[in-house]
């Protein structure tokens, strides 16, 4: 079941071939069906077992092991189907067939990333969900030229070799690869040495995906390149790649390494949410607005992994979903706007509410949360993440980390006003507001992102399973009224269990004392 | 007492021959046929009696798995090791005469197809070769009907191709054959098991073996010893040219791994085989960067080759069984993808015109998204790029050398990997990008279905392996 949300997509995706080429809107339905198809399953495996087949014998162990029972996965796939399916009902392009294949080779292939249980099939996933962006980078460019795709490849196929390096030597030196989300007993503690080295190359290769600050520059010209429903899946899932990376294999397999780089991260961390959020400031373009207050949130994300500390973990992967969710609307939104007015530019664009309400209010509704606004996605991520940060003890970074969340709230108002306020620009075409189907692919974004934003605590507690397999996780307890404010929500049992697990290290803490 | 004649070999030491035999004798089958059968149904015999020659010989040689046996006071091991060269040989050799449906003139084909089989006896004998003399014999066969199949084609580039690689490919033999000479001298015998006995201190034997090695370097177009390569494939008809890339490079691999692995004392071993690795380590980094900026499709894959061959060399280094194992199983992985790529060239190519410029790409995905789809897959396998029998492959040598102690052989490996990936994907861009301006309209000339057989074996085997990675345990015994 959970490998037919593999290989399904990837299947589907090629034999959408064998359709005639002017069957565009069959093989679009085709998609969305598959993509929401996945959705469900995925939905309605919460639990399901793992599943397992023996790959390699020799030099080391391995499994196409898949399962979705560890912490952020079954939430990531969700996010994944879920965008999948939006972004291709309102896919408007030229070889439309072409374009939903890579969509869906896409989707499998970042399902699989999220969903395997064994580092060597995790690094084959990674490798190749590049493929089909790289092809629709090439075949849909809007220049001539394919230097973003070259920019895309190279900086990703780097960091996918440096951890297919990391892979190998794990494997040789642990003697299997099956490891992700195995339990703590069964980990075997390697040396330091090998332990930094090979860290050091899987980290090379999150820290390329996330893209954390300096190795981001190929992230603003690939969504700017990208076509709307593509970059939406890409920013709003493919980015969470590394994050996921280093959530449930740095922290459980290298915790000391983790630990030991954490004040560099946590310094990475806080450069690319003030650079990006500054330079988002000033983009012209709305997709590279959108990428670089990406830049500054996935800031944020690193940061409340990097301070160990449950809640802000917990906030870590809520943030993780709610900027999926916040960002593929963004880009749905982005698009709508292009294929209305032919240029994406907020010099030339304005004014556009009054005839088109629809998509004034889809913008408004995932700006808002982008921005942080209480009651959205976006608050109960950054919420979470600061406090938790904070009660860490890393006091100024938590300050520092306050700035680009004001900062999110002008640059968010900036491109809304931009675009959808002011006198109307008479050279714009004037065309039709969001048509039924788009308004139809916003309302789940919407209402998940409503959803998450008043009932984050089943997807912050999904990062207690990670924590409870970190042997040496040290836990601060929680601030009180957060605590609150996430237990208010929720009933789930594994929120407790990061609650106790925090409780009983602080006791010991103490008595050590 | 009159001296009695004694046969110095019983009747049981040719069934190992067997197979090279089945080939060699096959081979006159298809001249005699290509002389007394009418000219149109030439082409469609020679390549059917050459397929089914070749098919026969692989499944006698599958039939001597599990029966190791030394014949002619072993100068010819048969075993594990021995059968799967000679069946990557026969699997390479089918591939390539499958291409030759669409290539060539009627009158050549038979006699290009008998020298191909000639040629793979002379790879077949190597794979089982454990004695310098019966080692020079392999090669010799294997060099001088490539050398005439090179020159075929009315192009001037084919004589050019024929000519270098008679010159350098000689000089290469030069080499091996005072190597060889020198080893006996140092030794004192021609037999591989026999050099493997004491250490052997003398400067003469060192010698032998750089020389020895430096000949085999040669034919494996190992950096230095490279710069033959790509001028020869690039002239040389494709169906040869896609022979050459496998045929020789297994067969001489046998010589290679059965000297590192069995030849060499052990102590003696790791020094004298550093430059190998280096050599290795050299043809990584090289091929793959001169790979980035070849236009033509069969230069690209001399270099690519280039590049393939040190990450299997790679695979050997500090000679543990589990790099041979690796090695050979990168070796198939790379029969099936290098062979797939150069199939889907043929399917591309008109007579005379060979489909191997890069122009002839552009925009393929539209035209023929088919063909597209199978030349990008074989392109990622090359690259090493999932999900492909190229990726695992490269995990194990990866494993194997990192397992081995060689981690810098590990991490150049991964740095040509991330070159080669341009050179690769330069190639699937071209196919894939908007074409600008009118691209040049082949008129694509739907082949019988023995060449899409071809490419599609070598598409669903190269998956399959990546799948089940099945190396050869038993590739033992090497020399005894």
């Amino acid at each position: 079941m959970i490998a037919a949300l593999v290989i399904v997509p990837i299947v589907a995706g090629l034999l959408l071939y064998a359709l005639p080429r002017s069957a565009e809107a069959a093989a679009k339905w085709a998609g969305v069906v598959i993509s929401f198809a996945a959705f469900l399953a995925a939905l309605a495996s919460y639990g399901a077992p793992d599943e397992s087949v023996r790959w390699l014998q020799r030099p080391f162990t391995a499994s196409f092991h898949v399962g979705l029972g560890l912490g952020p996965s079954y939430w990531l796939v969700l996010l994944l189907t879920l965008s999948t399916g939006c972004a291709l009902m309102v896919t408007r392009l030229p070889r439309a067939r072409d374009f939903v294949a890579q969509m869906l080779l896409l989707l499998g292939a970042m399902t699989g990333v999220f969903v395997a249980r064994d580092l060597l099939l995790f690094a084959l996933f990674w490798d190749l969900m590049l493929i089909p962006v790289f092809l629709v980078l090439v075949a849909w460019s809007p220049t001539k030229t394919s230097g973003t795709a070259w920019k895309y490849l190279i900086y990703n196929l780097c960091g996918g070799l440096a951890l297919l390096l990391s892979t190998a030597a794990y494997g040789v030196v642990q003697g299997t690869t099956d490891v992700i989300g195995a339990s703590p007993a069964s980990l075997a503690n390697i040396s330091p040495v090998w332990s930094l080295w090979i860290f050091a190359g899987f980290a090379f290769a999150f820290l390329i995906k996330t893209p954390v600050w300096p190795l981001h520059t190929w992230m603003p010209d690939t969504y700017a390149d990208l076509p709307a429903p593509m970059a939406a899946v890409v920013s709003a899932v493919q980015s969470k790649a590394g994050l996921y990376g280093f959530i449930v294999i740095g922290a459980p397999l290298f915790y000391a390494s983790m630990r030991s780089v954490a004040p560099l991260m946590i310094a990475l961390g806080l450069i690319g949410l003030l650079y990006g959020a500054f330079a988002a400031l000033v983009q012209d373009d709305m997709k590279r607005v959108v990428a670089y207050s990406s830049l500054s949130h996935l800031g944020l994300i690193v940061l409340g992994i990097f301070s160990f500390n449950p809640v802000a973990l917990g906030g870590a992967v809520v943030y993780i979903i709610a900027h999926g969710l916040f960002s593929v609307g963004l880009f749905l939104a982005i698009g709508e706007v292009e294929t209305r007015e032919d240029t994406r530019l907020l010099s030339r664009l304005g004014g556009l509410g009054a005839r088109n309400p629809r998509l004034a209010g889809g913008l408004t509704i995932v700006a808002l949360a982008a921005l942080g606004l209480p009651g959205l996605c976006g608050f109960a991520g950054e919420i979470l993440i600061l406090t938790g940060v904070y009660a860490a003890g890393y006091v100024w970074q938590t300050i520092v980390a306050l700035v680009p969340i004001v900062l999110a709230a002008a640059y968010m108002l900036r491109l809304f006003q931009g675009a959808m306020q002011g006198p109307e620009v008479a050279d714009l075409p004037q065309r039709e507001d969001l048509s039924p189907v788009a308004m139809a692919a916003l309302v789940p974004l919407a209402a998940a992102i409503v959803l998450l934003g008043v009932n984050p605590g089943p997807v912050a507690a999904s990062s207690a399973r990670v924590v409870a397999k970190a042997p040496h996780w040290i836990a601060c307890p929680a601030v009180g009224g957060v605590r609150a404010y996430v237990q208010g929500t929720s009933a789930s049992s594994d929120l407790n269990a990061v609650d106790a697990l925090a409780c009983r290290e602080a006791t010991a803490a103490g008595g050590a004392k | 007492m009159t001296p009695q004649l004694v046969i110095p070999y019983t009747s049981a030491d040719w069934t190992p021959l067997a197979p090279a035999f089945v080939v060699g004798a096959g081979a006159l089958v298809v001249l005699l046929a290509d002389l007394i059968l009418p000219r149109n149904v030439r082409r469609a015999s020679a390549i059917s009696l050459g397929t089914l020659v070749l098919v026969v010989a692989g499944i006698v040689a599958a039939r001597e798995w599990g029966h190791p046996y030394a014949a002619f006071a072993g100068a010819f091991v048969n075993g594990g090791f021995a059968i799967v060269f000679e069946e990557i040989v026969v699997l390479g050799a089918i591939f390539s005469l499958l291409m030759a449906y669409a290539l060539g003139r009627d009158d050549q084909v038979g006699g290009a197809i008998a020298l191909m089989l000639w040629s793979a006896t002379g790879a077949m004998l190597m794979a089982g070769a454990s004695n310098l003399l019966m080692i020079f014999l392999g090669l010799e066969l294997l060099s001088l009907a490539l050398y005439c199949l090179c020159g075929l084609g009315p192009r001037g580039s084919a004589r050019e191709s024929a000519l270098k690689y008679l010159v350098l490919s000689s000089t290469a033999t030069g080499f091996l054959l005072y190597g060889m000479a020198l080893l006996f001298g140092a030794t004192g015998s021609v037999s591989l098991a026999a050099l493997a006995g004491p250490v052997w201190s003398v400067p003469l034997f060192d010698l032998g073996c750089g020389m020895f090695l430096i000949g085999l370097c040669f034919k494996l177009s190992l950096v230095p010893f490279h710069v033959w390569t790509p001028d020869v494939y690039e002239g040389a008809p494709l169906p040869v040219t896609a022979f050459m890339s496998v045929v020789t490079k297994a067969g001489t691999l046998a010589v290679v791994a059965r000297f590192a692995y069995a030849a060499l004392p052990a102590p003696a071993a790791h020094q004298i085989l550093v430059p190998l690795w280096i050599v290795a380590a050299l043809s990584m980094i090289v091929g793959n960067v001169a790979a980035l900026a070849q236009t033509d499709l069969k230069r690209l894959l001399a270099y690519s080759g280039i590049a393939q061959l040190g990450y299997i060399v790679a695979a050997l280094a500090g000679t543990t069984t589990f790099g041979l194992r690796y090695a050979i199983f990168y070796l198939g992985a790379y029969t099936f993808m290098n062979l797939g790529a150069f199939g889907v060239i043929a399917l591309l190519s008109r007579d005379r015109d060979e489909g191997s410029h890069l122009r002839s790409y552009a925009g393929l995905a539209y035209r023929q998204p088919v063909l597209a789809w199978m030349m990008t897959f074989f392109l990622l396998a090359l690259a090493g790029l999932p999900p492909t029998a190229g990726f695992v492959g490269k995990i194990l040598i990866l494993a194997s050398t990192v397992d081995a102690g060689f981690v810098w052989l590990g991490v150049l490996l991964i740095v040509g990997t991330a070159i080669s990936a341009y050179a690769y994907l330069k190639i699937v861009r071209t196919m894939f990008a908007r074409t600008t301006g009118a691209p040049i309209q082949r008129p694509f000339k739907p082949a019988s279905a023995l060449p899409w057989f071809g490419v599609a074996f070598c598409a669903i085997a190269t998956f399959v392996l990546g799948l089940y990675p099945i190396a050869p345990s038993d590739v033992l015994p090497l020399v005894k």
